[in-house]
């Protein structure tokens, strides 16, 4: 498959990202880890759909963009991008913080996007429970708690079994420090999102980890009964890190909503 | 040199075995252990050291501020110098100080310091702090603004303090559309302003630009003197002379009438050294919280953590000071000569050293060390 790097200019900021495929066009907003790329289940995703999988402003490749200061920031930014990128009316995905973000750019413009999906989306805040303060944790410790079984990965080795270079440590502290700009307070939700959730009439698929650690399923139940159009798939020994963690169930699941 | 009397106020009244079960005697180690009862009387037992280090001839009296944690209660600095500045006659009080960027409202920062200098007659040295990232959590601050906000809030104070109100402040953390305090500093055109520095290059440009009086804590001595080449190079940059007046320095020190029985209580500051600052990195220094350059300073201000040496490592090299009248003052000379710096603060107080060993190091220091190291 080809994949190619792009450098596309937003606003002054220079967005990175990776686009390839055929097809529809599906935008993938990555999370607070940082922009992965075409992992397994992207690529699945890629024969039937063009596939663009930038890096947020702040994070690894792209510029820096120490002006913004919410996720509802990012979200205007990347509704920006699709007019830039002509990408008219996308499918939109996102994982965790860019769950939150897709979900604040669908009530934002619902007419900009087609199809909307959110992975083990951050921005609501659990009734019950609550959300891990990641930025209290050691990176090695979120490693452990980001999954359910790193075993059962296929892509375990490949994307966390290497020993990271300095060059990777910057860049995984350049995303965290990202992270926190964005989403330290109120701590990965916005108090108001709910209110506007219900506008968004796009048909939407939410799916999550039963064994999510970070951000509980009840947040996916939450999304579930305010996005009129939705549905929630809960994947059974599946952490946070769900397109990672079961990638062929999660390509399958996205193939099928969004044919 | 002036010499400053400093305790942290801690409240180490608990079992140590209870703590080490925590990954950190800070924000994790759960507030049950806090002992009422103690801690009423642990306040006036410090404050009465502190009365005593102001009547025997310490110039100043340092004060601080920390939260979350037994390695020191003192949980208001301003309130604290508030008592002071009514107990206390003539040392000036040195507040080192306000966490700025974790404070949300700098004008009724500036109210505060401005009340504490008016009652205690114009004694007032204004300290401006980072904090360190354990303060951010508690304030639930973002560590990434932390160094904007500690300079915009600094800027609003001082332009309470300088200019006539009413005026506007939109700034880029701080909002305010109608300042005018009805309290104003006694010491104009305001009180002299001290700055800590630990690993950051910046700041020491940044103190030595304005002029600040900048004070390294517990770091080796040529860590120090390289923090002074940067004060004095933002000192060149607006042309300004640096003396010795513009520098200081912190240690720990204790005496004692016999050698032996103050090394017996130096050993009290080993507890700041290690355990009271053990805990993850992210809760010490979070995310964004220092910029790279500070970074690659404080690992080489630190190539070895205070924590992995032993007591008498921490003896030799000076950051423990501890030993009869003479020695002490010896000692005192030889960092004055290493330093060149115009006070020194010392951390004279810590974990269980009791009331009666701290008032008698006071009353050693103001009777034979102050006036041995008068003329330096």
């Amino acid at each position: 498959m080809d994949i190619r790097e792009e450098t596309i200019s937003v606003g002054g900021v220079a967005v990175h990202a990776w686009t390839g495929g055929q097809g529809a066009p599906l935008l993938v907003l990555h999370g607070a880890g940082g922009n992965r790329g075409f992992t397994r289940a992207f690529r699945a995703l890629a024969e039937h759909y063009t596939v663009w999988a930038p890096t947020h402003p702040g994070f690894g490749a792209s510029g820096d963009a120490e002006w913004m200061q919410s996720i509802a920031d990012l979200a205007r930014f990347y509704l920006w991008f699709i007019d830039v990128a002509g990408l008219r009316r996308p499918h939109l995905l996102g994982q965790s913080l860019g769950g939150w973000t897709a979900a604040e750019m669908a009530a934002m413009g619902p007419g900009s996007i087609d199809k909307l999906v959110l992975s083990a989306a951050a921005g609501l805040k659990p009734e019950k429970s609550e959300i891990l303060d990641v930025f209290f944790h050691t990176p090695a410790e979120l490693r452990t708690l980001n999954v359910h079984d790193p075993k059962t990965i296929p892509e375990w080795d490949e994307l966390f079994g290497k020993v990271p270079t300095p060059a990777d440590l910057e860049i995984a502290e350049r995303n965290r420090e990202m992270s926190a700009r964005l989403a330290w307070k109120p701590y990965m939700h916005n108090p108001v999102l709910e209110r506007f959730l219900p506008r968004v009439t796009n048909p939407a698929l939410i799916v999550w980890g039963r064994e999510d650690r970070i951000i509980p399923v009840e947040c996916g139940e939450r999304y579930r009964k305010l996005l009129p159009g939705s549905t929630l798939t809960v994947l059974e020994k599946c952490g946070h890190l769900v397109p990672i963690e079961q990638p062929d169930a999660f390509a399958r699941l996205v193939r099928e909503f969004l044919k | 040199m002036k010499l400053y009397y400093f305790s942290e106020m801690p409240h180490h009244e608990y079992p140590d075995a209870e703590g080490d079960k925590y990954p950190s005697l800070r924000l994790a180690f759960p507030n049950r252990f806090f002992d009422r009862k103690k801690a009423a009387e642990n306040y006036q037992r410090y404050l009465t050291e502190y009365e005593l280090a102001d009547q025997v001839g310490y110039d100043g009296l340092m004060i601080n501020e920390h939260h979350s944690t037994p390695s020191c209660v003192d949980v208001g600095v301003n309130m604290t110098a508030a008592v002071l500045a009514r107990t206390t006659r003539r040392a000036k009080i040195l507040l080192l100080g306000n966490i700025l960027p974790i404070e949300d409202n700098p004008v009724r920062m500036a109210e505060q310091i401005a009340m504490a200098d008016l009652i205690s007659g114009g004694r007032v040295l204004s300290g401006f702090v980072r904090g360190v990232g354990v303060e951010q959590w508690w304030a639930n601050a973002n560590p990434v603004h932390n160094r904007e906000r500690f300079e915009e809030c600094h800027d609003l104070i001082l332009k309470c303090w300088t200019e006539p109100g009413p005026f506007r402040w939109e700034g880029k953390h701080y909002h305010f559309r109608h300042v005018n305090p009805w309290c104003l500093p006694l010491q104009q055109p305001h009180p002299p302003i001290w700055i800590p520095g630990t690993a950051s290059p910046e700041t020491a440009v940044w103190a030595g630009r304005r002029g600040y009086t900048y004070v390294p804590f517990l770091v080796p001595f040529d860590i120090a003197r390289e923090l002074f080449e940067y004060y004095r190079q933002g000192a060149a940059e607006v042309g300004r002379k640096v003396t010795p007046d513009n520098l200081g320095f912190l240690i720990c020190a204790v005496t004692a009438d016999t050698k032996a029985k103050a090394l017996e209580a130096g050993k009290h500051f080993v507890w700041r050294m290690g355990p009271t600052l053990r805990g993850p990195v992210e809760w010490f220094q979070p995310v964004g919280m220092r910029s790279k350059a500070g970074k690659q300073f404080a690992l080489k201000a630190r190539p070895r953590s205070l924590a992995n040496m032993s007591y008498d490592e921490l003896v030799a090299e000076h950051f423990i000071i501890a030993g009869e009248p003479a020695e002490v003052a010896d000692k005192f000379a030889h960092v004055h000569e290493q330093l060149g710096c115009g006070h020194l603060l010392l951390e004279a107080q810590e974990s269980r050293m009791d009331h009666l060993t701290t008032m008698r190091s006071i009353e050693l220091m103001g009777a034979k060390v102050i006036p041995a190291i008068a003329k330096l």
